[in-house]
C-alpha cells in the first residue's frame, strides 16, 4: 500500500472514532444537563410504582395497592407493587433513586434514611396533599408524622406500624427449663446459664450475618447504662462520648453475655441470618430460646408457623441494667415506616389517592392482624382478634416509654450505616472495645 | 540473478495470496470496533474520569482531583483486599490445576466408560455461577445442611463445628472449594483437548524405549501440554481476579473483611457505601493489574506467537 | 494400541471426584421434590420418602417463567449482535495485513484482559445517564460488547485454518471480498461460528452482575437475579430454591443434549490452538 493511502486510511479511522466519541459525549452530556421535564416524560404511562421492603408483610401492602386500583382514579392510573428483598433494600434504593426509573412511592424509615434524598431535591413535600385532604394529616399521630418531617415540610405517610424492639422467646422452652422471662440483666445471665445446662446450645438466636440485629443489643445496652441522652449527644457531634466509662461498661456487659455463650459458640452467629428466616426457625424449633427483634418479628414467625405465633410466642421488654442512667421503660426501635413520594412523579393525584388507603379502616385492621401497632388515631378502637394481646402489650410499652431511641443505622446518615454495622459485628467477634469506640467516634454526625 | 530474485518474490507473493482481489478492506472491521468502542472502551475512559470525582448516584459527579486516590492509598481494607485476592487466586490455581490436568489427561483416553464419566463431570458447567453458589450456600447451612447431617465430619476442631462462614480460614476454604467445584470441569475440558492433540507416535516411541506410564506422563504429556497449561493458568488468573458472584452469595466479604477481594470491595464502595468515585479508583486498579498480569504471562510464554508444540514431529 | 494395565490410582481418584461432583446434583434434584419439613428433619443427603411437585408450582408462581423469558430475550439479542459483528472483523483480521487492522486485533486482545467487573461503575453511570436503567437493553449491550474479544479470537483461529490456496482460487475467479466471505469463509468457518454462538449464549444466559447492577423491576428481571432474590428472602426453604435451580438448568441441559459437540469442540479448540 502506498504511504499516502496508508495515512488516508489512518485519518479516516481516527476521524470516525473521534466522531463517535464526540457524538457519545454530546448525547450523554445533553441528557445529564437536561431539565427534569425531559425525565418526567420518560416515566411510564398510566402507572405508578410503589416500592416496598420485601418481607413477610408484603401481602398487606399488595392489598393496599389492590384497594387503590379498584377506585375511580385507580382504574385510570394503576399502582404496581415492587419489592426488593429486605437484606438488599437500602442499597438498591439509592441506586434506583438516582436513575430514571425511580419509584413514585417508596418505603423508608424517615429520619436519616431520607435526608440525602431530600437534599438532592428528589422528594415531594406532602403539605399540598395534606391541605387538599386534611384527613391525610389528622388521621395519624402527630409525633409519628414529625419523625418524617424536615424543616417545615412533611415527607412521609406512615404505612406499617411503630416498631419497638422486644425480647421474644419460645414459651415451651422456657417452661421446660423452669424459667420466667428475665426482668434484669442478672436474670438474663442466669437464664442463659440454665438453658445451656438444659441442652439449649444457642440460648439467644442472633442473625449476625445480617449485622443489624446485632446493633439492637448495643442500642439497648447503651440506653440502659448510659441513658438516652448519650445517643442524642453523640449525634450532635460529641464523638468523645464513645470513650467514656459509661460506654465501656455497656460494652463490658455485652461482653459478659457473649462470653457466657449466650449466642452460641464464638462467631457462630456470623453464619446465621435473620432475613432468611433462619433465626425464626431456630426459635420455633426450640434450638434457641430468645431473640431480640423488632415488633415485625410476629409477622415473620407467623409466616413460618401461624400456630406457633398464636400460642407459643412470648414477648417481654428488654431487661433493666441496675446502676445505669437509663429508665427500664425506655424503648429502642423504629418509629414507623413511611411512604415518601418522588418529586418528579407523573401522577401526583394518583399518588395522593393511593396514600388515603393508609388510614382506611380495612387496611389498618389488616396491619393489626400482622401484629403491627399502626399509628393512626383510629387504632385503639380497631384492635381485635388473635393479635389483640400482642398489640395491647406493645401499646402499653409505648405509652409508658419516656424515650424511644431510633435505630442507630437510621438515626445516623445513610452513608454511615455500613461503618456502624461493621463496628458492631466486629465487637461481637473480637470483644475489642478500642476498635469499636474509635470506629463509632469517627462517624460523621447528622447535620 | 535479478531475474531469479524477481520470480522468487513473485512466487512468494502468490503463495501468500498477494493478489489484492478478495481481500477485505479495514471497513469490514468498523462495525465491530465501533460497537466495542461505545460499549466497552467508553466505560473504560469514563471509569478513569469518575475516579477523580465524587458521586453518590444522586445528582452529578463533582470533581475532587486526586482526593479519592489519596484516601484509598491509606485504606487498610483495600490493602487487605489485595492479600485476599492473592490468596484466593493462588489457592484456586493450586487446587484446580492438578485436578483438571489429571482428569483431563485421563478423560482423553478413548475408553467407553471415560466418555460417560466425562459427560457426568461436565454437569457443573451447565449451572450458572449464581446457581452453584446458591446450592452450596444451602448445603452448607450450619443447622439444616451438610454440617448438621455429617457432624461426625464437621465436628470438633477442623471445620469449626460447622460454622463455616464464621471464621476466615473456613470461609476462604469454602470459596476455594466452590470455585474448584465450579471451574474444574471447564479446565478439564481444556486439558482433555490438549491431551487429545498429542500425537500417539510420541507415546509409542517412548514405550519402545521402555518408558513406563509415569515417565511417559512426565516427559511427554506435560511438555506437550505446555501451551494448554499456560492458557488454563491465564484464564484462572484473570477469572480469579474478578470472581464476584461466589463471594457475594456465599460470604458477602465476611467474616470481617477476610473474604473481601478487591473486586468485591469495589462493589461495596460503590453500591453499598455509595462512594462511586473511590469505587472507580479500585476499578482502574483492577484494569491495570489484570492487563499487566496478562501481558507478562503472554510475553513470557510467547502465547501470542503460539509456537507449535508439534515442531519436529 | 498395546494393552495396558488398568490404572487403578486414576480409577480411584476419578471415582472420588465423581462423588464430589454428583453429590450436590443429587441433593439438588432430590430436595426439589421434597417438602420443607421433610428436608429439614431428615437432612440433605437422606433418601426422600415422599415426593411432591409443589415446590415447582410455587417457584413458577413467583414469576420465574417471566424471568426465563427475559433471559431468553437477552441471550438471543447478544448472540445476534455477536454473529453479525464478529465474522466480518475476524475476516478482516485474518486477510488484511494492514497496520490499522492489526491495531484492531490488538485492541480486542487487550479487551480480553479487561474484566467486566472493573467497569460496572462507569457502566451504571452511563446507562443511568442514557435513561436505559432497568431495561433489557442495559444488559444486552455491555454483555455483547464484552463477548466480542473472545469471540473474535475464536473466529480468527477458525478462519486461519482456511489455506491460502483456497483464497487464491477465489481471487483467480475474480471474487470480491464479499463473495469470498460469503461463499468460502463462512461455510468453512461454521465450526467457529457454532462455537461463538454457544459461548456468547452461555455467557449471556448465566449473566448475573450486569442484571444485578443495571436492572431492578420484576418485568426485566433475569432468572439468576430471581434465584438470588429468592434465596435472600428464604434460604431455609431449600426445596423451593432447589426447584428454582433445577428449572434454570433444564434449558441448558436441552442445549447440551443437542449441541454438545459444538460446545465441547469450542472449549477444546481454545486449548489446542
Amino acid at each position: 500500500m502506498s504511504p499516502s493511502r496508508k495515512w488516508v486510511r489512518r485519518g479516516v479511522v481516527t476521524a470516525a472514532l473521534a466522531l463517535v466519541g464526540a457524538a457519545l459525549f454530546a448525547a450523554f452530556g445533553a441528557r445529564s444537563s437536561g431539565a427534569a421535564q425531559t425525565r418526567s416524560n420518560g416515566r411510564p404511562a398510566n402507572k405508578i410504582v410503589v416500592l416496598v421492603y420485601g418481607d413477610a408483610q408484603n401481602p398487606v401492602e399488595q392489598y393496599a395497592v389492590n384497594t387503590y386500583n379498584k377506585t375511580a382514579e385507580g382504574k385510570k392510573v394503576k399502582a404496581v407493587l415492587e419489592t426488593i428483598p429486605g437484606a438488599n433494600y437500602q442499597t438498591k434504593l439509592q441506586t434506583l433513586m438516582g436513575s430514571s426509573n425511580a419509584p413514585d412511592v417508596f418505603f423508608n424509615w424517615g429520619g436519616g434514611s431520607i435526608t440525602q434524598f431530600q437534599k438532592a431535591g428528589l422528594l415531594l413535600p406532602l403539605n399540598s396533599f395534606m391541605k387538599a385532604n386534611p384527613k391525610l394529616k389528622s388521621s395519624f399521630l402527630p409525633s409519628i408524622l414529625n419523625a418524617a418531617k424536615i424543616g417545615k415540610n412533611y415527607y412521609g405517610i406512615p404505612m406499617r406500624g411503630t416498631q419497638p424492639v422486644m425480647l421474644f422467646y419460645n414459651k415451651s422452652v422456657l417452661a421446660a427449663n423452669h424459667l420466667t422471662p428475665p426482668k434484669t440483666w442478672a436474670d438474663l445471665l442466669s437464664d442463659v446459664a440454665a438453658l445451656k445446662k438444659g441442652g439449649v446450645q444457642v440460648p439467644i438466636a442472633l442473625g449476625g450475618a445480617d449485622q443489624w440485629p446485632t446493633l439492637m443489643w448495643f442500642e439497648y445496652a447503651y440506653d440502659r447504662v448510659a441513658g438516652p441522652s448519650f445517643v442524642t449527644d453523640a449525634l450532635a457531634g460529641q464523638s468523645s462520648l464513645w470513650k467514656t466509662a459509661a460506654s465501656n461498661k455497656a460494652l463490658a456487659d455485652l461482653g459478659q453475655l457473649i462470653n457466657a455463650g449466650a449466642f452460641g459458640p464464638s462467631k457462630s452467629w456470623d453464619s446465621v441470618y435473620f432475613t432468611k428466616n433462619q433465626t425464626a426457625q431456630m426459635v420455633i424449633s426450640g434450638q434457641a430460646a430468645f431473640e431480640l427483634m423488632g415488633s415485625w418479628y410476629y409477622s415473620t414467625i407467623q409466616s413460618q408457623s401461624a400456630s406457633f405465633a398464636a400460642k407459643s410466642l412470648g414477648y417481654t421488654a428488654f431487661p433493666s441494667i441496675p446502676g445505669g442512667k437509663g429508665n427500664l421503660n425506655d424503648l429502642a426501635g423504629n418509629t414507623e415506616n413511611y411512604y415518601s413520594v418522588l418529586a418528579k412523579t407523573r401522577y401526583p393525584q394518583a399518588v395522593a389517592d393511593f396514600l388515603t388507603v393508609m388510614y382506611s379502616p380495612t387496611f389498618v385492621k389488616k396491619e393489626l392482624g400482622l401484629g403491627n401497632l399502626t399509628t393512626t388515631t383510629s387504632t385503639p378502637a380497631l384492635i381485635t382478634g388473635t393479635t389483640a394481646p400482642y398489640l395491647k402489650y406493645q401499646y402499653s410499652l409505648i405509652k409508658k416509654a419516656p424515650a424511644f431511641q431510633l435505630s442507630w443505622d437510621q438515626a445516623w446518615p445513610q452513608t454511615d450505616s455500613n461503618a456502624i454495622h461493621t463496628a458492631v459485628a466486629g465487637y461481637f467477634d473480637s470483644l475489642d472495645a478500642g476498635t469499636f469506640e474509635t470506629a463509632m467516634a469517627g462517624l460523621k454526625p447528622a447535620s | 540473478m535479478a531475474a531469479l530474485a524477481a520470480t522468487s518474490r513473485q512466487r512468494r507473493r502468490k503463495s501468500s495470496g498477494g493478489l489484492k482481489i478478495g481481500r477485505p478492506s479495514f471497513l469490514w472491521s468498523l462495525p465491530a470496533i465501533t460497537f466495542f468502542a461505545i460499549c466497552a472502551i467508553a466505560p473504560l475512559c469514563v471509569v478513569v474520569w469518575l475516579s477523580f470525582t465524587s458521586w453518590d448516584a444522586l445528582g452529578s459527579p463533582a470533581w475532587v482531583g486526586a482526593g479519592n486516590w489519596r484516601t484509598l492509598f491509606h485504606d487498610p481494607t483495600l490493602r487487605n483486599s489485595f492479600k485476599v485476592t492473592a490468596i484466593l487466586t493462588g489457592l484456586g490455581i493450586v487446587t484446580q490445576t492438578p485436578v483438571s490436568l489429571l482428569l483431563g489427561v485421563w478423560a482423553a483416553g478413548y475408553q467407553r466408560n471415560r466418555a460417560i464419566l466425562s459427560a457426568l463431570y461436565f454437569i457443573p458447567l451447565l449451572m450458572s455461577a449464581t446457581a452453584i453458589s446458591i446450592v452450596w450456600l444451602s448445603l452448607l447451612d450450619p443447622y439444616y445442611g451438610l454440617p448438621h447431617e455429617l457432624h461426625w465430619l464437621f465436628g470438633n476442631g477442623f471445620f469449626e463445628h460447622g460454622y463455616l462462614f464464621s471464621y476466615p480460614s473456613t470461609a476462604i476454604g469454602v470459596l476455594t472449594f466452590v470455585g474448584m467445584w465450579q471451574w474444574t470441569p471447564f479446565h478439564t475440558l481444556i486439558y482433555q483437548g490438549g491431551a487429545r492433540a498429542i500425537p500417539q507416535v510420541l507415546y509409542q516411541a517412548a514405550a519402545i524405549d521402555g518408558a513406563g506410564r509415569f515417565r511417559q506422563f512426565l516427559y511427554i504429556t506435560l511438555p506437550q501440554l505446555r501451551n494448554t497449561i499456560i492458557t488454563s493458568v491465564v484464564l484462572m488468573l484473570v477469572g480469579s481476579l474478578t470472581s464476584f458472584d461466589t463471594i457475594l452469595i456465599l460470604t458477602s466479604g465476611r467474616p470481617g473483611i477476610s473474604t473481601t477481594s478487591t473486586s468485591y470491595y469495589m462493589y461495596i464502595k460503590g453500591f453499598q457505601q455509595f462512594d462511586f468515585g473511590s469505587a472507580s479508583v479500585i476499578g482502574v486498579l483492577l484494569v491495570i493489574v489484570s492487563t499487566i498480569i496478562s501481558l507478562i504471562v503472554v510475553r513470557a510464554s510467547g502465547w501470542d506467537k503460539m509456537r507449535s508444540t508439534q515442531e519436529g514431529v | 494400541m498395546t494393552a495396558r494395565r488398568p490404572n487403578y490410582l486414576a480409577g480411584v481418584l476419578s471415582g472420588v471426584w465423581l462423588v464430589i461432583v454428583l453429590a450436590p446434583v443429587y441433593v439438588l434434584v432430590k430436595a426439589s421434590l421434597q417438602t420443607q419439613t421433610d428436608y429439614d428433619s431428615s437432612g440433605p443427603l437422606s433418601i426422600p420418602t415422599h415426593i411432591t411437585g409443589s415446590n415447582f408450582g410455587r417457584v413458577i408462581h413467583s414469576g420465574f417463567l417471566r424471568f426465563f423469558v427475559n433471559t431468553g430475550i437477552i441471550t438471543a439479542a447478544v448472540v445476534a449482535i455477536v454473529v453479525v459483528l464478529v465474522p466480518p472483523v475476524a475476516f478482516a483480521i485474518v486477510r488484511n495485513r494492514s497496520r490499522t487492522v492489526t491495531i484492531v486485533f490488538r485492541v480486542f486482545l487487550m479487551g480480553l484482559t479487561v474484566p467486566i467487573q472493573a467497569v460496572i461503575v462507569p457502566l451504571y453511570f452511563l446507562i443511568s445517564k442514557a435513561g436505559l436503567y432497568d431495561t433489557l437493553l442495559a444488559v444486552i449491550l455491555p454483555t455483547a460488547a464484552f463477548s466480542l474479544p473472545i469471540s473474535t479470537i475464536i473466529m480468527t483461529g477458525s478462519m486461519r485454518d482456511i489455506t491460502g490456496e483456497l483464497y487464491e482460487a477465489m481471487a483467480l475467479d475474480g471474487a470480491s471480498s464479499w463473495r469470498t466471505f460469503r461463499y468460502l469463509v463462512l461455510p468453512l468457518a461454521r465450526g467457529g461460528l457454532a462455537t461463538i454462538i454457544v459461548f456468547s449464549a452461555l455467557n449471556a444466559w448465566n449473566g448475573f452482575l450486569l442484571p444485578l447492577i443495571l436492572t431492578q423491576s420484576a418485568h426485566v428481571r433475569v432468572f439468576t437475579l430471581g434465584l438470588y432474590d429468592f434465596q435472600t428472602v428464604s434460604s431455609i426453604d431449600a426445596p423451593a430454591i432447589c426447584a428454582a435451580v433445577v428449572l434454570s438448568i433444564i434449558p441448558i441441559l436441552v442445549v447440551y443434549l443437542f449441541a454438545r459437540r459444538a460446545l465441547i469442540r469450542g472449549l477444546m479448540g481454545v486449548g489446542g490452538k
